[in-house]
């Protein structure tokens, strides 16, 4: 360490910032004894202050000003105060003054905080500018030039461009809403419908693809779609098919006045029902009159009560009743077989009535066959109860013969057809008839009278 | 015996069926989220027959779904789709109740929607499939279009809709497909002849809107939603089978025609192409621009017996086809503002006609009123002054009546101020021996190149009233011997029809000589028949019997109505007599 400090006096021009570093000084100290043969104490004993001092005095130096001073020149260390300067910072201090309050002029306090005051450059770091094989690089690169020069794309860039290309169409599809009215469409049916699963999915999922159920592509009911008015529903009808159409309302509207009449005719009060002065007087002298017949009738039916108690109690049968039971049970028997024989036999020669018989059933069970499969064909086309409520059939549309319009321009349009849709797709099945949700609240409204309401009641 | 007791309602129809809320549960929906699915994948409730064996005992109605659909459902990716939004509304309501604004951009940035492409495919696997299914999914994007954006529903279902009815009515047009039209008091209902499927629509009239509140908005909905995927799909095709450009393009030519000045006036820069195609005045653009139209003929081939009475039938057929889709080739035909536009426009244009209207009503009108060249004008007002000699001023009914009837009917009814003709139903077809009413069988004699004698009548009669009305009791007998000669009519067609023989009215007027052999070949069948007849077993005399009677009480009950209607117009009639008294 002596050697050191030794060697960092002896260097040429050296100037101490601090002059209480004295060589001497450390020289008269006194000196703790330690072995010097291991390296752990070299490090713990070893004074290297002086040394570390003096570095970090050049560090200062260089940081300071940017390199050591000795080595500065004069004229860049000294000036010569002249003092004359004053009037001319005086001048300048004004315009500082007005700069300020310009923004712009001036960097903020923080900025200059954080600005770096050091004179030394950053190091170069080195690595920054090699490049691990490079010369593999540039050979590939110029490579690439030579392709680009040529207009051959590369394969992974064909590929990322590829990529690039597909995502951005299936992006924009799946932001397109269905709705969309500028949406575009293609050509549906214009590939041969291949194998009923793409092998490619088959393979990657393992699953067949899902087949629709045949009974689906099934018409739910024989109606057309659209069931065209009659011809009395034209704006201006021939008489006849008017008052064919108008015939048919009527029908509709008598069928339904009459179930109408039947309700109240039911929820009527009978008339014998009705309360009269007699029957009320008979219900207020109900039990003070009493009926002398009654008393006579009721001993009467007690005694029958009793004797009908008295008979199901049977004696037991004797042998000899027992033995004439079979017998006569035998004997009823064989008569039955042999009567049964002589029918067969007889209906040997009833052959052909028979067979007419038989024709006849046959006959039969086909009408009643046939009238079925009709009533089957006539019940396909109408419609069925898919739910709470049955099918209500929509009002026809008539107009009587002075709503009529003359021209088309003072054409009223009768109904609507939006109804008339949303009651054809019932009437086919496609869905349940459905009465509106009801509004239910779902909590109690609490009704509290306010005071001035009060007041006034 | 042995074996392990038989449980109730573990195998039969008790396991095909499942309940709907049970369905819902399985497949892990809301309600309104099953009812979509369900209407999405066209899979409906099923009525089973024994509700009692079904409902575990109970015979309470209940809505049932065929256990095999609801688990086809369940492979749906839709429903991961329906989830999806389930929770995204859930985030975004949560993200609305803290205000945080930023993460409710954020979610509607990436709000899921989902596409039932796969679906329209995998319910209509052919695109006959899809088209045979096409008559609603046009009634709903019709009547959806037509809707006020009101938020009753979104609006850019109504721009879709309408978009897709353009681009459909632009196909009928080009490919002239439409065949009969009817005003009724409903709608106008429209039937078309597509690849051999005919396909009827029902279009609303404009502004006859009152929202009912008994239909359910949001099936309705739904049911379009699927059908607008439909219809654009099958519009794609359509438009490619003719070599049209899609989405729709109008004609160069065409374009030229509608440039117009102030087209800012009628609609915003972005609308006014599609405004234009909704005009439709112009044709549209071809993939390939080929003017000339293939003449396709029928293949002929060497034919026997029946077959070639069959192919004449055919080619005749065909032929009168060919007729009506020229049927107002050179007409031009201007329309006046009290019209309905859209409507007339599309079936003038159908039928090879050119339109215009005035430049105020609508984009796209193509010439003038001051045009010398056009032919009718169609007026529906009591009072017009301004009149051009040269042009037919029509009543708008004309021209569904000429659609319907497959030929230009003589102007004369349909001017300004006459009562109009009933508008017959075009969709009602009439068997041998129904009543036809007398407008009808006008139409028909028509049809064959006849000109109608009535008429010819009773033009001058009313010429006659106008000149003098002593002259009535001389009237009143020419009615008299009009309706005698009439009833002799009746009753010879009663005898004829009795015969079972189809009306052949045919008039050959003057040629004496030519009429006897085919009344003695009439005679000589007439008499085969009869011996025929007569040689006839009891049975079958019995069956013939039967059927002679019915054809005759159902030719009775014509004449009934016929005499009816007679009746009904000498009232009235008379009553206008009195009137003009």
């Amino acid at each position: 360490s002596r050697r050191l400090r030794r060697m960092a006096a002896s260097q040429p021009g050296f100037l101490t910032l601090k002059p209480s570093s004295d060589p001497t000084d450390l020289v008269g100290g006194r000196r703790k004894r330690v072995n010097k043969n291991k390296k752990k104490n070299w490090n713990k004993f070893s004074d290297i202050t002086d040394v570390e001092e003096f570095l970090e005095d050049v560090r200062h130096q260089e940081r300071t000003t940017g390199g050591l001073l000795s080595e500065k020149s004069d004229d860049s260390l000294f000036f010569v105060d002249l003092g004359q300067t004053d009037k001319a910072e005086q001048n300048a201090e004004p315009d500082e003054g007005k700069k300020r309050k310009g923004k712009s002029t001036r960097p903020l306090r923080i900025d200059l905080i954080l600005q770096g005051d050091s004179f030394i450059p950053p190091p170069k770091d080195v690595l920054a500018y090699q490049k691990p094989n490079a010369k593999k690089l540039r050979r590939i690169a110029q490579k690439a030039e030579q392709l680009a020069a040529k207009g051959v794309v590369p394969r992974a860039q064909k590929k990322l461009l590829n990529r690039r290309l597909a995502d951005r169409t299936v992006k924009k599809a799946v932001a397109e809403a269905n709705n969309n009215p500028d949406r575009d469409y293609y050509d549906m049916w214009a590939q041969k419908s291949k194998s009923p699963a793409d092998p490619w999915c088959v393979l990657q999922t393992g699953k067949q693809q899902v087949k629709r159920p045949k009974k689906l592509n099934q018409k739910p009911s024989a109606l057309p779609a659209v069931e065209v008015i009659a011809p009395g529903g034209s704006y201006n009808p021939d008489f006849l098919s008017h008052q064919a159409l108008l015939q048919e309302a009527h029908e509709v509207e008598v069928k339904k006045k009459k179930q109408e009449d039947k309700l109240e005719k039911q929820l009527a009060v009978n008339r014998e029902d009705k309360a009269t002065a007699e029957t009320a007087l008979r219900e207020e002298v109900e039990g003070l009159i009493e009926d002398e017949e009654d008393e006579e009738t009721s001993p009467n039916k007690e005694d029958e009560e009793a004797s009908g108690a008295a008979i199901t109690v049977t004696e037991k049968k004797t042998e000899r009743q027992r033995k004439k039971e079979k017998a006569e049970k035998r004997k009823e028997q064989q008569q039955l077989s042999v009567k049964r024989q002589t029918v067969q036999q007889q209906q040997l020669f009833q052959l052909r009535s028979i067979k007419a018989a038989i024709k006849q059933q046959e006959q039969q069970a086909k009408k009643r066959w046939s009238k079925r499969k009709e009533k089957q064909e006539a019940q396909k086309a109408q419609p069925r109860r898919l739910g709470k409520l049955k099918f209500q059939a929509p009002d026809l549309e008539v107009q009587l013969r002075d709503e009529l319009a003359g021209s088309l321009r003072q054409l009223k349009p009768e109904g609507s057809i939006l109804k008339d849709r949303f009651k054809s797709l019932q009437k086919r099945n496609l869905i349940e008839p459905r009465e509106r949700a009801k509004f239910r609240r779902k909590l109690k409204v609490k009704y509290v009278e306010k005071r001035a309401f009060k007041e006034i009641t | 015996m042995g074996g392990l007791q038989k449980k109730k309602f573990e195998r039969g129809a008790a396991t095909n069926y499942i309940t709907r809320n049970s369905a819902r549960k399985k497949l892990q929906l809301s309600l309104p989220d099953f009812r979509r699915l369900c209407i999405l994948k066209g899979v409906y409730p099923h009525e089973p027959k024994h509700k009692k064996k079904v409902n575990k005992g109970s015979t309470a109605p209940r809505t049932f779904y065929l256990l095999k659909d609801i688990r086809f459902l369940l492979h749906e990716p839709v429903v991961h789709k329906f989830r999806e939004y389930k929770i995204f509304v859930r985030k975004l309501k949560r993200a609305y109740g803290k205000t945080e604004w930023s993460a409710v951009e954020r979610l509607k940035e990436n709000k899921p929607t989902y596409k039932l492409d796969h679906i329209v495919k995998e319910r209509y696997p052919t695109f006959i499939d899809a088209l045979r299914d096409i008559d609603d999914a046009l009634c709903m994007c019709f009547l959806f279009s037509t809707f006020a954006r009101t938020g009753k529903c979104h609006v850019q279902t109504i721009q879709l809709c309408r978009r897709l009815t353009v681009e459909w009515m632009n196909y009928v047009i080009t490919s002239r497909a439409l065949r009969k039209v009817f005003l009724s008091i409903k709608g106008i209902y429209y039937q078309a002849e597509v690849m051999g499927q005919l396909i009827t629509w029902l279009v609303p009239y404009q502004f006859s809107h009152d929202h009912p509140t008994d239909v359910d908005y949001r099936v309705m909905a739904t049911f379009t939603e699927m059908y607008t995927t439909l219809l654009g799909f099958i519009n794609f095709k359509l438009y490619h089978s003719l070599n049209l450009v899609y989405p729709p393009k109008m004609d160069i030519q065409a374009e030229s025609e509608l440039k117009e000045e102030f087209e800012e006036d009628y609609a915003m820069n972005s609308e006014s192409y599609t405004e234009k195609l909704s005009a439709l005045s112009g044709s549209l653009a071809r993939v390939v621009s080929t003017e000339e139209e293939e003449e396709g003929k029928l293949d002929q081939f060497p034919a026997e017996g029946e077959d070639v009475e069959k192919m004449e039938a055919r080619e005749k057929e065909q032929k009168q086809l060919e007729a009506q889709k020229k049927l107002f080739d050179g007409l031009k035909i201007f329309l006046n503002r009290e019209v309905p536009r859209e409507s007339l426009a599309f079936i003038i244009r159908c039928f090879g006609g050119q339109v215009s209207w005035d430049k105020s009503v609508s984009i796209g009108s193509t010439f003038d009123v001051t045009d010398e060249t056009i032919t009718h004008q169609i007026v529906d007002r009591p009072n017009f002054d301004k009149q051009y000699i040269n042009r037919y001023y029509v009543q708008p009914q004309w021209v569904y009546d000429c659609v319907n009837a497959k030929i230009l009917l003589p102007v004369e009814d349909y001017f300004l101020g006459v009562t109009l003709p009933p508008h017959l139903s075009p969709f009602v077809e009439e068997k041998e021996g129904d009543y036809v009413p007398p407008e009808k069988l006008r139409i028909m004699a028509l049809q064959r190149g006849e000109k109608p004698a009535q008429e010819q009548e009773e033009d001058e009669e009313e010429g006659e009233e106008d000149d003098d009305e002593e002259e009535e009791e001389g009237d009143d007998d020419e009615v008299d011997e009009e309706e005698k000669a009439e009833e002799k009519n009746l009753k010879k067609m009663e005898e004829q029809k009795s015969q079972g023989k189809s009306l052949q009215v045919k008039v050959t007027p003057g040629k004496v000589k030519a009429e006897n052999p085919a009344r003695l070949e009439q005679e000589e069948k007439a008499e085969e028949k009869r011996l025929a007849i007569m040689m006839m077993k009891k049975k079958e005399k019995y069956l013939y019997d039967k059927i002679m009677f019915g054809k005759k009480r159902k030719v009775r009950e014509a004449n009934k109505l016929a005499a009816k209607r007679k009746a009904h117009d000498d009232a009235e009639k008379t009553k206008k007599k009195k009137a003009r008294k």
